[in-house]
């Protein structure tokens, strides 16, 4: 990658590089969202291990949560709504994010319950929150990325015309037809 | 150019710019019919999912009193309507296990519905599965408290207490005073309980019963449930519903 950004070339990289980030940041949420989505007691203990939300919130965070990152992963992957879904897919990231370090801070020792489980440590198990945070962080800056330059090359959104942004439309509608 | 000329060709731009802004109308119409509708589709399918989940979980309502609850030698608790023999259904629970707690809030009234329906025989073993401070001492001190209570009704009702009460993984809890007090709402009067808690005598007995069964039955996490001596899967324990026709059915 010599092109500067202001290069043609770098320029016609940006759908491309929002498509993977859709295709990543998508996948990664249909994928813990499918893991959690046939146990959601787990789900919702996952959620109570945080001890961060009162309980009947938590209770309700945890049936809500698989099925929401079904929902948005799907909308990411297919690119439709996408700056809306990118916007919800980042503010998850970062709330996950928070919650780990929340756990980390207070001393808990809980596994972040991101792709499924209880949220407790099996025997010998020890908390990996420093490689969860990394992970989720950087899924955040893919949904951040979503969100300043959508909807990318294959996406529904440009194929419906709906651009993923009203206000910036026709900024790189050269780009795309 | 003549001025007529200019004129002329002055209204077939607009005549043109008109149409093409009629047509951004349209286009932007659509747009936003497409987007509300994708976004509405989005929305109910959250709604319908969450709903979903939650509704699976809800759990059953008590149906009446409970069956006959007795308290056995080793510890475990027996509840069962008279002559019920099968099919068996065993908990492993510890009082300190979060997931346990869940388990309670959203399967234990099908286990008491079930057994006061004559449906099942349902053998309570609190055991200790925690090998780290401070669960493994809370658990010891719940449990050997639970080990005082001689009389059915009243352990059940300090069972449930022990589960709405209990404290985080993260700190001592489950203290002396507490289950005292707690013993005592759950209707425990007999003289030597104080006593029995605060010395904790029973959790020697509680330690030595949570071996001898995690080794016997295998046990690796709780709560464990087993139907005839077959771990039911958590997707169906969670699932009231399900737990009753898996359990019913295996009367058959």
């Amino acid at each position: 990658m010599d092109a500067s950004l202001s290069s043609p070339r770098a320029f016609a990289a940006i759908p491309w590089v929002t498509t993977v980030a859709r295709l990543v940041l998508g996948g990664v949420l249909i994928a813990a969202g499918a893991l959690k989505i046939g146990n959601p007691a787990d789900s919702v203990l996952a959620v109570k291990a945080y001890q961060l939300l009162p309980e009947s919130v938590a209770v309700s965070v945890g049936y809500a949560l698989p099925i929401l990152e079904i929902v948005v992963g799907l909308l990411l992957v297919v690119g439709l709504l996408t700056r809306v879904a990118a916007v919800i897919a980042g503010l998850l990231m970062l709330a996950f994010v928070f919650g780990i370090a929340w756990a980390w801070a207070h001393g808990l020792r809980i596994d972040c319950g991101c792709f499924g489980g209880g949220g407790q440590l099996g025997v010998g198990q020890e908390p990996t929150y420093l490689l969860d945070i990394l992970r989720d962080f950087g899924l955040a800056l893919l949904g951040i990325w979503a969100v300043r330059f959508p909807p990318g090359r294959y996406a529904l959104d440009g194929a419906l015309g709906l651009g993923g942004d009203n206000r910036s439309e026709g900024e790189y509608d050269d780009e795309q037809s | 150019m003549s001025k007529a000329e200019r004129t002329k060709t002055k209204t077939a731009r607009e005549k043109i710019k008109e149409q093409q802004a009629a047509a951004r109308a349209r286009d932007r119409r659509r747009r936003i019919a497409t987007y509300s509708t994708a976004g509405v589709v989005a929305v109910a399918a959250v709604g319908f999912g969450w709903w979903y989940l939650a509704s699976a979980s809800q759990s059953e309502v008590a149906s009446g009193s409970l069956a006959p609850i007795t308290v056995q030698s080793d510890g475990s608790v027996v509840m069962a309507k008279q002559g019920v023999t099968s099919p068996v259904v065993d908990i492993y629970e510890d009082f300190q296990c979060p997931a346990c707690k869940e388990l309670e809030r959203v399967s234990g009234q099908t286990f008491k519905n079930l057994a006061a329906e004559g449906k099942a025989k349902v053998v309570y073993h609190p055991i200790t599965i925690f090998s780290q401070e401070p669960t493994k001492s809370n658990s010891v001190r719940a449990g050997s408290a639970a080990r005082c209570v001689a009389d059915g009704k009243q352990w059940m009702a300090f069972h449930d207490l022990l589960y709405q009460n209990q404290p985080s993984e993260t700190e001592a809890g489950f203290t002396p005073d507490q289950l005292k007090s707690w013993g005592k709402d759950a209707g425990v009067t007999s003289p030597g309980f104080d006593q029995c808690v605060t010395s904790g005598k029973n959790a020697d007995a509680q330690l030595s019963y949570s071996k001898k069964i995690a080794d016997e039955q295998k046990l690796e996490h709780t709560p464990t449930v087993k139907l005839n001596g077959t771990e039911i899967d958590n997707s169906v324990l969670f699932t009231p519903q399900q737990l009753r026709e898996e359990i019913t059915g295996a009367a058959k």
